[in-house]
């Protein structure tokens, strides 16, 4: 694997800012239109940890909402289509189910005010880096935000930024 | 950040809300984290304390939160200036943040601060 795809199935973890600030490619794969890089490295899937301060809810279909973690905000999506969406129609449908069931819990989960970790994939919608989500895990810890502060401070240091192609 | 309708409350500490700070504009979205030491079921006004700071927080917009004295909070909201220089925070979110450790969050938010500079000085 060359140093460019070395990140590219990691979910990593980022500020806001880092995220917004993505380089967007337009790419030749028909699955995903847009490549997404960091300082020439290319990136695929993130994690971040901020308070949720938007939610709309589209019932059935999507859950579209902000997570700000004080150094940007980024709009999150979560799928609630599993059972109109023809993506979803080749595939098992008990596997549908756990899906559709798995982002319902998610989507009652994500309330105002909290605090949560959502990982998903890097996309774009109107020019905008959004992520896709595929999970939600909503944080008891209050010093939750403070430790992904300092995760992403020092993976960018020691390991995201480390022999980077186009530093 | 322009692409985002919603704005992201920037991370001060409540000694940095003064006349003279950069943090100190009419409208400005901040994140301010202190323990609440009074609270008017009336006005919905907060005043939350840090140190020697405090600030008042306008909690009218804020439902299924309860309030306890003593208890640590954090909110996001735009900073409303009044014609007497006084500063109110308009909350759009709060939530407990009873456990934090003040001193870890106060010390990770300055190297924070330094982390993004050097990345937007060298992106």
């Amino acid at each position: 694997m060359d140093q460019r795809h070395r990140l590219y199935n990691t979910h990593v973890k980022l500020l806001a800012f880092d995220i917004l600030s993505l380089t967007q490619t337009p790419s030749h794969s028909s699955s995903e239109p847009i490549s997404f890089s960091r300082k020439g490295t290319l990136l695929s899937r993130a994690e971040t940890v901020g308070t949720i301060t938007s939610r709309e809810l589209k019932p059935g279909k999507f859950l579209k909402f902000a997570i700000d973690d004080g150094t940007g905000c980024v709009s999150c999506v979560l799928w609630l289509n599993h059972f109109s969406s023809p993506y979803f129609a080749r595939r098992s449908p008990p596997d549908v189910r756990l899906i559709a069931e798995a982002a319902n819990r998610f989507a009652a989960e994500i309330r105002l005010g909290a605090a949560a970790r959502v990982r998903g994939r890097i996309t774009s919608y109107r020019g905008a880096v959004q992520i896709t989500v595929s999970d939600v895990v909503v944080e008891r810890d209050p010093n939750a935000e403070t430790l992904h502060w300092l995760h992403c401070i020092s993976l960018a240091r020691k390991c995201y930024d480390v022999g980077t192609p186009n530093k | 950040m322009a692409s985002s309708a919603i704005k992201s409350g920037a991370l001060v500490s409540l000694e940095e809300i003064h006349p003279s700070s950069p943090f100190f504009k009419q409208g400005a979205s901040l994140r301010v984290t202190g323990k609440l030491q009074e609270y008017s079921v009336e006005t919905a006004i907060a005043i939350v304390i840090d140190g020697n700071a405090n600030l008042k927080i306008n909690t009218q917009h804020l439902r299924d939160l309860s309030f306890r004295v003593g208890s640590v909070y954090q909110f996001i909201g735009e900073l409303l200036i009044q014609p007497d220089n006084e500063a109110i925070l308009q909350a759009r979110v709060g939530r407990n943040v009873d456990g934090i450790d003040l001193n870890l969050y106060h010390q990770s938010l300055q190297l924070l601060r330094q982390f993004q500079a050097d990345h937007l000085s060298t992106p």
